[in-house]
């Protein structure tokens, strides 16, 4: 008996709380693999955008176990049918006319505590978990975007992943413009990148001690 | 409330139901404040691959826990609580084990170096102290569940005995002799 009460309590609470969790979906949709998943692709390259003052390639200054992680994370991403973004690449997107045009967009994956904590600048907020707010805000812009470009916390984080095939999937963003940063937001804070705090383009510099 | 004033054992086994519940309550709602993060972790575990199924686990076991720890603080239900609990802890911390286990053999580490978010409510964890922990809340409940935590219990039982005993009928004639 208490353990029918608990379970009917449990369900109950889960469908009450406004972070519970839709038992119907899916939260780790596997993308099957499509033909450009393979090679990889060059975001700026994908849309003519123009030409980099630098080469797509890795940062020479990465230590051999993080390339071999990054590279495992971009892996998975391409398995996943989806294409995937290195660090030098975003640098050059994020200091480009395009990005402050709107051209290019970057979607933050992660929670909105995580976001409200720091973000890169300009990057919209799409909870993977809650999507349905953030993803009436964020259409628009992604479907005016010529890139779509989805990072989360990095490594093992697959936030970005679920979110990129579920902007192409329940969003039907193409998925040509979609891309995704494998290195995430620990890669791109982790080499003092810009950040910003609180909502997006507040231009708030995130708290020294974090 | 049971009116009834208990030995020193009392007190103690009152003080093991209500760190049960505690724990219990701490961890249940450390999960339940972040069910996607919960959710992440129960997947590590490969054990369920239908999303209705991992969903399901993730968005009731931690509320499941919180009831059960409020159970066991009021002191309600406590031995049919008391062996939920347990009849849970034993399978987890068999599943935590033998995830420490791969883990273990992953890093070529000694097995109490492994360390990691077992998804119980308390972040990263030593895998040693974990089973540790574990064992002594097995053991807290094994003991409530023999019958022991009745004092400051509202409801013991929710069968007619676990109602506080009833005053027994003043003596009509007691003091005559």
């Amino acid at each position: 008996m208490v353990v029918a009460v608990a379970a009917a309590f449990a369900f109950l609470a889960n469908a009450m709380s406004p972070r519970g969790l839709n038992l119907a979906r899916n939260y780790f949709p596997k993308a099957a693999p499509t033909a450009q998943a393979t090679p990889k692709v060059s975001a700026s390259a994908a849309t003519q955008a123009p030409t980099p003052a630098t080469p797509a390639v890795s940062s020479p200054t990465n230590a051999p176990a993080e390339n071999s992680e990054i590279e495992e994370t971009d892996q998975r991403i391409k398995d996943k049918g989806l294409q995937p973004v290195e660090r030098a690449e975003m640098e050059r997107i994020y200091n480009s006319p395009r990005y402050q045009q709107g051209y290019v967009i970057f979607i933050d994956a992660r929670n909105p505590d995580f976001y409200a904590d720091s973000h890169i600048p300009g990057a919209y907020p799409l909870d993977f978990y809650h999507p349905a707010k953030d993803l009436a805000e964020d259409l628009t812009p992604c479907q005016n975007a010529e890139q779509v470009i989805v990072y989360c916390t990095g490594g093992e984080c697959e936030d970005a992943e679920s979110t990129a095939i579920m902007l192409r999937d329940d969003a039907h963003i193409p998925t040509k413009k979609i891309f995704v940063y494998g290195g995430g937001f620990d890669d791109w804070s982790g080499h003092h990148l810009p950040l910003e705090r609180g909502a997006r383009n507040s231009g708030l510099p995130p708290e020294a001690n974090k | 409330m049971n009116p009834r004033a208990g030995t020193i054992t009392d007190y103690i086994t009152v003080a093991t139901r209500w760190l049960l519940g505690g724990v219990f309550v701490y961890m249940g709602l450390t999960k339940a404040l972040e069910p996607a993060s919960f959710l992440k972790l129960v997947r590590q575990y490969d054990l369920v691959h239908t999303p209705f199924l991992l969903n399901s686990i993730a968005a009731s076991l931690p509320w499941f826990e919180v009831f059960c720890g409020l159970l066991l603080l009021a002191g309600i239900a406590v031995r049919g609580t008391s062996l939920a609990l347990t009849a849970i802890l034993i399978p987890f911390t068999a599943v935590v084990w033998h995830r420490a286990l791969i883990l273990q053999g992953a890093k070529g580490i000694p097995f109490c170096a492994v360390k990691f978010d077992c998804g119980c409510g308390a972040g990263e964890e030593f895998i040693c102290h974990k089973l540790l922990a574990n064992a002594g809340l097995i053991v807290v409940g094994t003991w409530l569940l023999a019958g022991r935590g009745r004092l400051l219990a509202i409801r013991y039982s929710l069968s007619s005995q676990g109602l506080p005993p009833k005053p027994a009928p003043a003596p009509a004639a007691a003091t005559e002799t």
